[in-house]
Formats: C-alpha cells, sequence, structure tokens
C-alpha cells in the first residue's frame, strides 16, 4: 500500500476491486497489485480496494484526496465479450448496472457507490474504468488462463495513461494552466 | 385472495439469495429465505496450508467482517496450539476489533436502515436530500476504518494480525490522534442516537433464545462462554450444544435452533444478555432509545447497533488510553506450545455470533475447520418472525407489506451475499 506524506498531492486514485479468492473476480485487485509494482508517477495512489460497497464514498471524501482530479476504477466486468477481453471506458459510455433495493450491506456494489459518490458530490471529474471480462468465477485464488495472460497489457496500457496522461485529465490541466 | 411477494430476488453470478413470501387469503402460505452458505468452500481450501495462511484466507469470506473472521481464526489456532496472546496483544485487537463494529454498523444505519424511514427508498436519494446525515455517516466510517488501518495496517483484511500477537505496532503518535478523532467524533455519535431515536420504529414483539458471548468482566466481542437468554450457558468448545446445525431442502445454508423453534444473534442478543456491562454512555442511548433489557422487537436490532456504536467509541477511547499508559512496544509472537491441536476460537462480529473450529496436524497444517457464520443462526429465527408479522399486515397495501417485510430482512443486515461483485456492464 501506498503511503504519501500529506504534503504530496495526490492527483489520480487508482483502486482495483473485488475478491482475489473468487477467480477472475480477483483481477482488479491483481492488476492494481501488478501494477505497484512498476514505476508510478508522482501523485498518483494505488490501493486495492477488496468490495468497498458504499464505502467507496469514504474513500473518496477523505480530505487528502481534495486535489483529485482522475479516478481510475480497475475491476472484473460482465461486458458481453469473450473471456480476458479489456476494455478502457468512461461511465457515459456504459450503463452500470445496479441492484435495485438492497437488504444487505454485503450487496452494496460498486455501481452502488459510484452513485452514492455522485449524488454527494465527491466524483473527481474524469472518471475511467479498466475492466476484464471474467472467465472463471470458481471458488479459489487462480485466475483463469485468459484472464491471467490479458492482465500484462492492460497494466502497461494503464500505466501509459497514468505516465502520459491521456484522455480528458490532460486536456483538463491545459486549460489550468 | 393471494399476494406473492419477493421481498428480495438477488440475481448473482453464483447462486442467489431469495425471500419469497406468499399470503392466501391473510394466512401465510409460503415463506422462503434461500442463503448460499459462502463458507464453505473456504473450509475445504483451509484443509492441508499452513495454519498461518488461515486467518489471511478466511478474512476474505467477508469484506465487512474481515477482522471479525481474522479474529476467530487466530483464536482457533492459539487455541489448538496452547498460544497465549500478551495483554498489549488482546488490547490491539480489542482496538481493531471496535474499528470493524463501528464501521460496519455505521454504514448499515445509515446506508440501510435511516432511508427507510426517512421515506426516501435508498442512500442515493437520501444524499441528495439529506447530505449532511450521508457525509457525517461517512466521516464516522472513516473514522473506524481508520483505526483498523493503523492497527493492522490495513482497512479490511488485516495485515498486521498474526497468531500470537502482531507483526507491525502503531505509534504513540497515532494513537494520540485516534484518541483524539474519537473524542472529537462524540457529537457525530450523539447525533446519532438522536436521529435513530427519532425514528417511528415498527411495533412489533416476538420473544425468542437470544444467543451471544458472556464474559465475567467485559461486554464480550471477543473470547466468553456462549450464553443464551434462556439461561444456557456453556464454554466456546461446546458451541455445538446450542447451534446445532440441521438442513432443510429448499436452502444450501444450515440453519441452528437450541431451546426453542430458532435463535437469534446479533446486537439485540448482545444487548439483552450483556446490557450490564455496556458503558454507562452507551446505556444513556438505549434510554434515549427507549430500550431495556428485554427487548422482543427484532426491528430494534438496529437500534441496538446504535447503542453499540455508543459503546465501541467509548470503550475505544478507554483501551487507546490503555495502550498509551502501557507504550506499545513491539515484541516477538507468543510462542505455539503444542502441536498437534484442536481449538475453537468465537466472536461477536457486527452480526453476531461466529465461531471457527479448527484442527491443525503435528505439521503446522490445518486437517479441519469448521466455520458457522451469524447469518445461518438468524435464517430460522427471520422465518419465524415472518410468520409472526405477516398476519398483522396482510390488511396493507402490497408495497406497504412489501417494504415493512424488506425493513425485517434489513434489521439482521443479513450476509447473503458476500461472494462475487463483479461489476454489471452495458455498452450504450
Amino acid at each position: 500500500m501506498s503511503e504519501l506524506s500529506p504534503t504530496e498531492p495526490i492527483t489520480t486514485l487508482v483502486l482495483g476491486f473485488g475478491n482475489p479468492l473468487w477467480g477472475d473476480d480477483g483481477a482488479g485487485i491483481e492488476a492494481v497489485n501488478m501494477l505497484a509494482e512498476k514505476q508510478i508517477p508522482d501523485g498518483v495512489r494505488i490501493e486495492p480496494a477488496g468490495l468497498p460497497g458504499f464505502g467507496l464514498a469514504a474513500w473518496l471524501e477523505d480530505t487528502r484526496l481534495s486535489s483529485l482530479r482522475r479516478l481510475v476504477l480497475v475491476d472484473a466486468a460482465r461486458m458481453g465479450l469473450e473471456p480476458g477481453v479489456w476494455r478502457r471506458f468512461t461511465p457515459e459510455e456504459v450503463r452500470l448496472i445496479a441492484r435495485g433495493g438492497i437488504v444487505s450491506l454485503h450487496e452494496a456494489d460498486l455501481s452502488s457507490g459510484l452513485a452514492l459518490s455522485q449524488a454527494l458530490g465527491l466524483l473527481p471529474e474524469e472518471v475511467l474504468f479498466y475492466a476484464v471480462e471474467p472467465g472463471s468465477l470458481e471458488d479459489g485464488p487462480e485466475l483463469s488462463p485468459e484472464v491471467r495472460d490479458a492482465l500484462p497489457e492492460m497494466v502497461e496500457e494503464l500505466l501509459l495513461e497514468l505516465q502520459n496522461g491521456r484522455g480528458k485529465h490532460d486536456k483538463q490541466e491545459d486549460f489550468d494552466h | 385472495m393471494s399476494k406473492r411477494i419477493d421481498v428480495h430476488h438477488v440475481t448473482r453470478v453464483e447462486g442467489h439469495g431469495n425471500i419469497v413470501v406468499e399470503v392466501s387469503d391473510g394466512q401465510l402460505k409460503e415463506c422462503r429465505f434461500d442463503v448460499v452458505e459462502t463458507p464453505r468452500f473456504f473450509e475445504a481450501m483451509l484443509r492441508g496450508r499452513p495454519y498461518t495462511e488461515a486467518s489471511h484466507i478466511t478474512s476474505r469470506i467477508c469484506g465487512i467482517c474481515a477482522t471479525g473472521h481474522a479474529t476467530a481464526s487466530l483464536r482457533a489456532s492459539e487455541k489448538a496450539l496452547g498460544v497465549q496472546p500478551s495483554l498489549q496483544t488482546q488490547l490491539l485487537r480489542k482496538l481493531t476489533f471496535h474499528g470493524e463494529i463501528l464501521d460496519s454498523h455505521i454504514l448499515h444505519v445509515y446506508m440501510l436502515v435511516a432511508p427507510d424511514f426517512l421515506g426516501v427508498g435508498s442512500v442515493i436519494p437520501l444524499a441528495s436530500s439529506h447530505p449532511e446525515v450521508v457525509l457525517r455517516a461517512l466521516r464516522m466510517k472513516k473514522l473506524s476504518g481508520d483505526i483498523c488501518a493503523i492497527v493492522t495496517g490495513r482497512h479490511t483484511h488485516p495485515i498486521a494480525m498474526a497468531v500470537g500477537g502482531f507483526t507491525h505496532f502503531p505509534k504513540r503518535s497515532e494513537l494520540v490522534e485516534l484518541r483524539q478523532r474519537l473524542v472529537d467524533s462524540r457529537l457525530d455519535v450523539d447525533a446519532t442516537v438522536e436521529l435513530f431515536a427519532s425514528l417511528p420504529w415498527p411495533q412489533f414483539e416476538r420473544d425468542t433464545e437470544y444467543v451471544s458471548l458472556s464474559k465475567p468482566d467485559e461486554y464480550a466481542f471477543i473470547d466468553g462462554d456462549i450464553v443464551t437468554s434462556d439461561g444456557v450457558r456453556v464454554p466456546a468448545e461446546d458451541y455445538h450444544q446450542v447451534t446445532n446445525e440441521y438442513l432443510v431442502p429448499y436452502s444450501s445454508a444450515k440453519f441452528t435452533k437450541n431451546k426453542r423453534e430458532s435463535l437469534m444473534v446479533g446486537a439485540l442478543a448482545r444487548f439483552n444478555n450483556n446490557y450490564a456491562q455496556l458503558h454507562p454512555k452507551a446505556k444513556d442511548a438505549a434510554a434515549t432509545l427507549g430500550m431495556k433489557p428485554k427487548v422482543t422487537n427484532t426491528y430494534l436490532n438496529s437500534a441496538a447497533q446504535v447503542v453499540e456504536i455508543v459503546h465501541c467509541t467509548e470503550d475505544a477511547i478507554s483501551v487507546i488510553d490503555q495502550l498509551l499508559e502501557q507504550g506499545v512496544r513491539p515484541e516477538p509472537l507468543a510462542p505455539v506450545q503444542k502441536m498437534p491441536g484442536q481449538g475453537v476460537g468465537v466472536c461477536e462480529v457486527p452480526r453476531g455470533l461466529l465461531i471457527h473450529d479448527y484442527a491443525i496436524g503435528e505439521d503446522g497444517k490445518m486437517t479441519g475447520a469448521n466455520c458457522i457464520i451469524p447469518t445461518n443462526q438468524n435464517i430460522g429465527n427471520l422465518q419465524a418472525d415472518f410468520r409472526a408479522r405477516v398476519p398483522q399486515i396482510t390488511n396493507r397495501p402490497l408495497d406497504e407489506m412489501r417494504l415493512d417485510l424488506e425493513m425485517l430482512v434489513r434489521a439482521y443486515d443479513p450476509c447473503i451475499s458476500c461472494s462475487v461483485h463483479v461489476l454489471e456492464v452495458a455498452f450504450e
């Protein structure tokens, strides 16, 4: 886990989601662990966030993140693609399927956490997903071969984006300066 | 006239949690609650693994009670191996445990329970209509998560907890800061009690057998005897005598019962059995909420959680005071005294009694594991509540009935889908 001094503003937060003991559900966690091994630009904080549900809003409410410009969510996602195929997308490009009328905290998923964060005005200007289509969701700590083989490329692309500031974030910075 | 209510249907990648109620001519025809018994595969996964891995694996059973599973796991291994944790270890565990209870209770009462009463349907619109309420909850949640992170190295899924002690120790300055934040949070805690005392809790009385841990010297969360409101007291090792597990054809989860047709674990059971040991401020909060044992209204399980929010905040402050007074020192793990061995670890996690029963072989590898989670113990009671509640509300419109029954389920905050949380996405 990255520990940053309070003086260093965090501009990008990368969160990995999932449970590493449910097969490819843990792909997001594995991906951010791989990413954390790389040379990470200043101001980027990487965290395996597990299954925070509504707690996502608490991550974002953290005052130390007041300089946050970009949130990257890394997760396994059922997108109707072949197992191991990964995609980069923004919330505007997709429909997140949130669960209705939940009875247990255990059901609060990433969509619920995002919706709550949005209602509270906690989302930064840019929200990005890096998501991989799961193959196996069987009990156990192993990723499926398709997902395991796909992760290095997805992580490399994400790293490039963090280094080069591709996308909206970059443009916004141009306006700021 | 027949009404069928699918109180809840959770579509999941694997398995499903269903609550189905069918009412015909004011009579309850069917009431079924299926849950998937999550820990089953963990029990298989543990066999053959070194005991040192067990707490890290089982903490993944639940993204909410990770510290609870880790602690029950550590206590099972320690009892099996004759390990005696130090006073410092016990205090640090108690502190992080309070952090987790606070985290879970705060989220539950604010994100799931409050929206029912404030007429907004869910917490998302609540965030728009009453942002100060939701932001207060997040502030309190942040503090409780930070307690866990400072003591165990991570918000959920503790890193630093090990058999025999800790592998990382909080700094004095961190504890001093935490203490101050806890003291400051009393304003939020008071506001929480006030909010929940103002809510119109449903009237519903059904006495049952309340089951919890109990200790002579404190409000029990870690270790203790298993006691029931019907006068049973057994050592943790004899848990089978209380949690007689039985199977029903429509559910993969095991049910439990003891003296009566069902039993209840959780905050209300702890409140009823251990009220005398609550912090005085928590007793004041209970009075404000209009609660005095024995409370037999299941909906008030959430109110009992509010009482525990007060207790855990105050007790966390006292535990930090003890730690500051004696000074936190790095210390080696308490040694293993025997191997092989068999041991039972018990904790009161947010949703109730949690039991881990381990057998460890002479090579230090797990040869057997049994985990009994609170929700399984509560399912029978939830169904009994439904059978008692439905006839009282059959004259209400279907929507009101559904909401009432959903609130009843939510009072238990059942652990029904901890397993797979894959994001569901459709490209536009």
